[in-house]
């Protein structure tokens, strides 16, 4: 093994799952692209957080409000001290988006599942379709880390003026301003291509390895700072297309690498490639 | 409507919630495999460019009906469901009768009550790409000439 990460309780490994998933202090949660994922078979005991349908507004572009939330967390069986294990498809991302939407809200102790979903099924771990009712808790939300994880456009504008790192995690052609949205995925939502003025390309992917996992602190580095030039003292601000891909990214700064200052730009490239007068780059 | 697909929409249409997750994952489970001579042409020119996960599909003429076939990965179980329910429904209709299928078949069958709509946008690239796939394939026999036992125009 190599250099640590700089908060490895943060990340859970499949076996820590398994032995892990009847303790009445830990809860697993679900969270995937594909919503009838969890519905084909889940990790024994898991939940299913949707990140649309349960932890999105359904009229308003924004997350939904605490006492929504402690809803969801109460018919989960979530308590505010329940250690909560995200795990998903795609590599994680959507995990990764509903961890950073927990730390909204201000859950303490969040956790992913190294590897994901693909990984427990390549490894044939157990698998159930039952879906477990949990005793309802009363969960309080106890004031959130919104002003330090999500920020919001205008200061994105100031940020971008000033120079200072912002990180685009989009596919090289949606970076470029070729495509809207991942190459073969329906081109649609924004009205300009391109990027925010001083972003760097390093699309998420770029964190992960083909089985799912991590890459290691070594290779994190290489890229964020090797390549990128990021320093760790740095005020980073990442975005995506809407959020998603960029709360892995996010992840990976602020616990795998412990950047203290990284913040995900939700409204991302659905919302500044719509937006009026903003100043837009193409190309490389 | 063809009758296949219409039973389809009433079954799923009066699914609740749950059962329609259900039905759903049972086509996808349910998708027959591609016959060995399409399987090996699994490549760009088969491809739904419009969908987020590997969709492959496969129109054939057989006289005025149409035989669809199709693949998609089981990761990717919405998709394929969706998939599945185009190849049940859709095979050995006329290719008139895909051609009028409209888009909110897709609400009929109530998928975005299900999926959100965000997710079901890249369902209507595969039906698109269905009909393409059709009127190519008739294009195709048609500047082939006559098909035989026809009587050619003069």
């Amino acid at each position: 093994m190599g250099e640590p990460y700089v908060h490895p309780e943060v990340l859970v490994s499949a076996d820590w799952v398994e032995q892990h998933r009847n303790d009445p202090k830990v809860r697993i949660v679900e969270s995937d692209e594909d919503v009838l994922l969890y519905d084909m078979g889940h990790i024994p005991g898991a939940v299913k957080i949707d990140w649309q349908g349960d932890l999105q507004d359904q009229i308003v572009r924004d997350y939904i409000n605490a006492e929504k939330f402690a809803e969801i967390c109460s018919r989960s069986g979530i308590a505010n001290d329940t250690t909560v294990v995200f795990y998903g498809d795609k590599s994680n991302w959507w995990a990764c988006y509903a961890f950073w939407a927990f730390k909204l809200f201000g859950h303490k102790d969040c956790r992913v599942m190294n590897g994901g979903r693909k990984l427990w099924i390549d490894q044939n771990r157990p698998l159930s379709t039952e879906v477990p009712q949990y005793p309802h808790t009363q969960y309080k939300v106890e004031g959130g880390h919104e002003a330090e994880i999500r920020v919001f456009r205008d200061v994105v504008l100031e940020h971008s003026r000033a120079g200072k790192p912002l990180l685009d995690v989009r596919s090289p052609k949606e970076f470029t301003g070729e495509k809207l949205h991942m190459e073969d995925y329906p081109q649609e939502g924004s009205l300009r291509g391109g990027h925010i003025p001083g972003a760097v390309s390093v699309p998420w992917s770029r964190a992960v390895n083909d089985d799912g996992t991590f890459k290691s602190t070594e290779e994190l580095k290489a890229i964020y700072e090797g390549e990128v030039g990021l320093k760790s003292t740095d005020d980073v601000i990442a975005y995506c297309r809407i959020g998603e891909r960029s709360s892995l990214t996010w992840f990976v700064l602020t616990y795998l690498l412990g950047y203290p200052k990284v913040r995900n730009y939700d409204g991302s490239w659905c919302e500044w490639g719509n937006l009026v007068r903003v100043p837009i780059a193409k190309g490389a | 409507m063809p009758a296949a697909l219409d039973a389809i929409v009433s079954e799923l249409g009066e699914a609740d919630r749950q059962e329609r997750i259900e039905l759903l994952i049972d086509f996808a489970k349910n998708l027959p495999p591609l016959p060995d001579r399409l399987a090996e042409h699994k490549d760009a020119a088969h491809r739904v460019e419009a969908s987020p996960s590997p969709v492959f599909l496969f129109v054939e003429l057989e006289d005025d009906r149409v035989a669809i076939h199709a693949d998609a990965p089981i990761e990717a179980p919405t998709v394929r469901g969706f998939v599945a329910i185009l190849v049940e429904g859709l095979s050995g209709a006329s290719v008139e009768e895909i051609l009028q299928v409209r888009d909110n078949l897709i609400e009929n069958i109530g998928l975005p009550e299900i999926l959100g709509m965000l997710r079901v946008r890249g369902l209507t690239g595969v039906l698109r790409r269905l009909k393409a796939e059709v009127t190519r394939a008739v294009m195709a026999r048609a500047s082939a000439g006559p098909a035989p036992g026809t009587q050619p125009t003069v």
